[in-house]
């Protein structure tokens, strides 16, 4: 069998992959050069991102990895869609890189960053349950390594919970293939073979059986309720950067995997949401995931749980508008994970610029009082990243990535759906507020001093909020994006 | 109109903090001076901005005034200016040691004015809401940070409520119009009448109840007015001017721009409930007031009687009822404001505005502040002549004769023509504590004297001001009426 290739469209993973092929080379060469690593990681990203970009504005189809006419079968589609989250995913990795002090990051972390991400920019496109599986779980394991490498035994024990979560995850994973590969009788996930299945009773019981059994595997990536409970143990206990990766990168490839499996329901109902068991799953995902997250992180004080439990929150929201099974969902949804990404990765490199490279002790919400009057470029962009999350002007970009998020739950007539979405958008401004007004409170005498080499920390924080504000300004050139 | 307060603002909440206290305060009256002749320009010229913004949602940079909204943004070009110009009266930076800084302060007030220009001006539902939005947060800091300083625990609590509620207020109508706008395929408030009204009486309802629920909240309707007493006790002076003058007008506003212009049958069908619940604000607002001790939550219980009144004028339906509450919200407006000045001047002086500690009489120790308050409480209970005459009495005519339910919203109209008359009563209340007084010993004479300056330059001119603006739309109330009259008859007609 010959397959049909267009190299173009896959370097965006291919070009980490080869990036970690030569740290590891140069590693083996001359392992005295420390700065090989991460600038040889840094250009494998920016070379991946850049090879993103073409796919932002294509208008016609990219697919590629195609089995010969008559009835070819494509594997991989470097869509608009799948191009926005790669290079959402590519720029996120590049910047938990630089949070991972340059002095202190090893040829090991660097590499495992890189595979993580090679795998997240695959399964945004992947279109074959094989690929995607594969590279899902690439995406998943090296950021587990991460958690652990090098850190104290907390950290073992948040890497154990995640190893223990990402087992499960797999296995539901793989039952969720079988099944549809049952259902359908094609590896591929296509619109035509599902909507075939869909007309035999037996056959659709089984496709929405499968379908409720992958989204209960992806839910625990995403880390919503009720598969969310590795969610604060890990993100506590682990590096903060890769925290930060966990809330960002990792959430896009999720996001992007969830895409690719419920694309095909596209061709199946014709735009007409009909009561059905997947719509009825991703209800009790995203009522259970708001709720939970928004009340849990309105009790937290200690800042790293409390981004924990907001993310959790976040991808209730994440999920509402998958709720309508239209691609405009589907697009909203990619949006609103992509706006969540730069906000939650402002608010861990302004917490890491508070706390410095030690950030473990004394995490609490007090140690931010007066921090805009004390140190306002954290405190401004880890504000402006706040605002974003709660949704409230000056953070336009957060409100229209809700407007973006309500508005198919809404056309596809979700009532009590979006009743919920009202009562947690309010509960998380309390949230979010709550933690404006410590920085916005009056400093005290006593505050810890500033860190020494924060450099990078800032960049980030400065870096992403100036995407929200030109976002914030312009939000056409996120929300045209993914469409 | 809407760039220089709002860049001003967004410019002394950020880079300008650290500037001192006068410059920020010269910086600021220019700024909203500048918006407020921008703005009375684009009232008499009509200027028309429109241009795509997010292409994807439909939603559009489209800005333009008409006489719906001209009255209201004039309404809150004047009160712009006049609570920047405040700043040299009170000074509410400096009553608590360690609080935010003068810029700040200033800044934020010239960003709810610009929020509020916006949500007058925009014509597109979804810019509508983003402007509504605006507000929120630069009022939360007035509330929270330059409020009373006597409580922080206070401050916190109203700085709260006021954003939650407000809150949960504004989602809900986004809901309201997101669902309104992709059902009618259209976001421009213009063609919105004509797009909706192909929707089912069903879907018609609901998107009026979503839509009425969220704005009911902001203008306050009871039940759901808990906020606002909380909010303007705490506030400062300029912040309760703001809220009562400008914010609570964004709600009535909404109301009729919203679900009384584009699903006017569905408005009609929850029109009663509505009407009920103004008149049990009226009735609930002119009980509290009479036994209310603090002068300044007094205040703003009347604010929800008064509201109450607008609120009924729109439930009748008609045309009439429609202008009785464009001009009782214009009246309320300048009202309310000369009335907060006036309390929270003398709350400054005093130190609290307990009604139950014996005082001697204003009209004695200060006989301008005495005048004024006598002027505001006089067009508080809408006597003729002054300007909250006009919108209580066509409310009422207009309740008497609705275009539907003639049954219920009659004897709203009598009830809450009680109601007028307990707002006499209150207002008499107040009028007697404190402008008349006690009989007191002629040193405590002296001592009150002393420490009730009466009022100088520009405290004397905002309230000259908004005196003379209570005078106007009493006598001449067609200065309103004239420019709102085309516009009305085009919304409710239109519609039907």
């Amino acid at each position: 069998m010959t397959l049909d290739i267009q190299w173009a469209l896959l370097l965006p993973a291919l070009l980490p992959v080869a990036a970690m092929v030569l740290v590891l080379l140069v590693d083996a060469v001359a392992p005295r050069t420390r700065l090989a690593a991460p600038v040889l990681g840094a250009l494998g990203l920016l070379g991946g991102a850049v090879a993103a970009v073409p796919g932002l504005v294509a208008t016609e189809p990219r697919l590629t990895l195609c089995t010969p006419a008559p009835d070819g079968r494509c594997m991989w589609d470097g869509s608009p869609l799948a191009s926005t989250l790669q290079l959402g995913a590519l720029l996120a990795t590049l910047a938990v890189l630089a949070l991972v002090s340059v002095r202190r990051v090893g040829v090991v972390e660097v590499v495992l960053l890189l595979a993580s991400v090679s795998g997240a920019a695959a399964v945004v496109a992947a279109r074959d349950l094989g690929t995607w599986l594969v590279t899902l779980e690439l995406a998943t394991l090296p950021v587990i390594a991460l958690v652990a490498w090098r850190e104290r035994r907390a950290a073992a024990h948040g890497a154990l919970t995640l190893l223990t979560t990402s087992l499960v995850s797999f296995g539901l994973l793989v039952l969720g293939t079988a099944l549809w590969v049952t259902a359908t009788g094609d590896p591929t996930l296509t619109g035509s073979s599902l909507a075939a299945a869909w007309e035999v009773s037996e056959q659709r019981t089984l496709a929405g059986l499968a379908t409720v059994v992958l989204l209960a595997g992806l839910a625990f990536k995403l880390s919503a309720v009720p598969f969310h409970a590795w969610t604060p143990t890990t993100l506590t206990s682990g590096p903060l950067p890769v925290s930060a990766l966990l809330a960002s990168a990792s959430k896009l490839a999720a996001v992007g995997a969830l895409v690719v499996v419920l694309a095909p329901y596209e061709s199946v109902l014709g735009g007409r949401p009909g009561p059905h068991v997947v719509v009825a799953a991703l209800v009790v995902l995203v009522v259970a995931s708001m709720l939970v997250g928004t009340v849990m992180a309105l009790r937290q004080t200690e800042v790293v749980r409390l981004l924990a439990w907001s993310t959790v929150a976040q991808a209730g929201w994440i999920l509402l508008p998958l709720t309508a099974l239209t691609v405009a969902g589907r697009q909203a949804a990619a949006a609103y994970a992509v706006v969540y990404a730069v906000a939650s990765l402002v608010a861990f490199a302004a917490v890491r610029a508070v706390h410095g490279w030690r950030v473990e002790d004394g995490r609490n919400l007090t140690a931010y009082r007066g921090l805009l009057r004390r140190d306002p470029v954290a405190g401004g962009t880890l504000a402006l990243a706040l605002l974003v999350l709660a949704g409230l002007p000056p953070g336009v970009i957060g409100l229209v990535a809700k407007v973006v998020a309500l508005r198919p739950a809404v056309s596809a007539g979700l009532w009590p759906v979006a009743v919920v979405a009202v009562v947690a958008a309010v509960l998380g401004i309390a949230v979010y507020v709550r933690w404006f007004a410590v920085l916005f409170g009056e400093p005290e005498t006593g505050a810890p001093a500033r860190p020494r080499r924060r450099r990078a920390s800032v960049a980030v924080a400065v870096v992403g909020a100036a995407v929200l504000v030109v976002t914030s300004v312009l939000p056409q050139l996120l929300v045209g994006l993914v469409s | 109109m809407l760039l220089v307060p709002g860049a001003v603002g967004l410019w002394l909440v950020t880079g300008g903090r650290a500037l001192p206290a006068s410059t920020a305060r010269t910086v600021a009256l220019v700024a909203a001076g500048v918006g407020g002749l921008a703005a009375i320009t684009a009232t008499v010229m009509r200027p028309v901005v429109d241009r795509a913004w997010i292409p994807d949602l439909g939603v559009r940079w489209h800005f333009e005034v008409d006489g719906v909204s001209a009255p209201l943004v004039v309404l809150t070009a004047v009160i712009g200016v006049l609570v920047v110009a405040h700043a040299w009266v009170e000074r509410p930076w400096a009553d608590a040691p360690g609080s935010g800084s003068a810029a700040t302060y200033l800044g934020c007030l010239l960003l709810v004015v610009a929020g509020a220009f916006a949500a007058f001006a925009a014509r597109d539902a979804v810019l509508f809401f983003l402007a509504f939005e605006v507000v929120l947060l630069p009022m939360w800091v007035l509330i929270g940070r330059y409020g009373d300083p006597h409580s922080a625990r206070a401050r916190a609590d109203a700085s709260a409520r006021f954003i939650l509620y407000t809150a949960v207020g504004s989602t809900l109508m986004l809901v309201g119009i997101l669902l309104l706008v992709t059902r009618a395929g259209t976001a421009d408030l213009g063609e919105l009448p004509a797009a909706a009204a192909t929707l089912g009486t069903g879907e018609q309802a609901l998107v009026a109840l979503l839509l009425t629920i969220g704005l009911a909240v902001k203008v306050p309707v009871f039940p759901l007015h808990t906020w606002l007493p909380a909010a303007h006790t705490t506030a400062p002076t300029a912040g309760s001017v703001l809220l009562a003058a400008v914010l609570l007008k964004l709600g009535t506003y909404g109301l009729v721009r919203l679900p009384l212009a584009n699903v006017p049958d569905g408005f009609s069908r929850i029109a009663p409930v509505l009407a009920i619940a103004g008149v049990i604000g009226i009735l609930w607002g002119g009980l509290i007031c009479l036994v209310e001790r603090d002068l300044k939550r007094l205040i703003a219980f009347s604010s929800v009687a008064h509201m109450g009144f607008v609120v009924l004028g729109l439930a009748s339906g008609t045309e009439t009822g429609v202008q009785a509450a464009l001009i009782g919200n214009i009246a309320h407006g300048v009202i309310s404001a000369l009335l907060f000045v006036i309390v929270g001047g003398l709350k400054h002086r005093w130190g609290s505005v307990d009604l139950a500690v014996v005082r001697p009489a204003l009209r004695e120790v200060s006989p301008r502040l005495g005048f004024a308050l006598i002027l505001g409480l006089a067009a508080g209970l809408g006597l003729p002549g002054l300007a909250g005459f006009w919108g209580e009495l066509v409310a009422l005519l207009a309740a008497w004769n609705p275009a539907q339910h003639t049954g219920i919203l009659r004897t709203c109209a009598v009830i809450a023509a009680v109601g007028a008359a307990l707002a006499a009563a209150y207002s008499l209340r107040v009028a007697r504590i404190v402008w008349v007084g006690e009989r007191v010993a002629d040193d405590a004479r002296e001592a009150a004297v002393a420490q009730t300056p009466d009022a100088r330059s520009v405290e004397l001119g905002v309230m000259a001001l908004l005196g003379a603006a209570v005078v106007v739309i009493g006598v001449a109330p067609w200065v309103v009426f004239s420019v709102t009259a085309d516009a009305v008859t085009a919304l409710v007609g239109g519609g039907r």
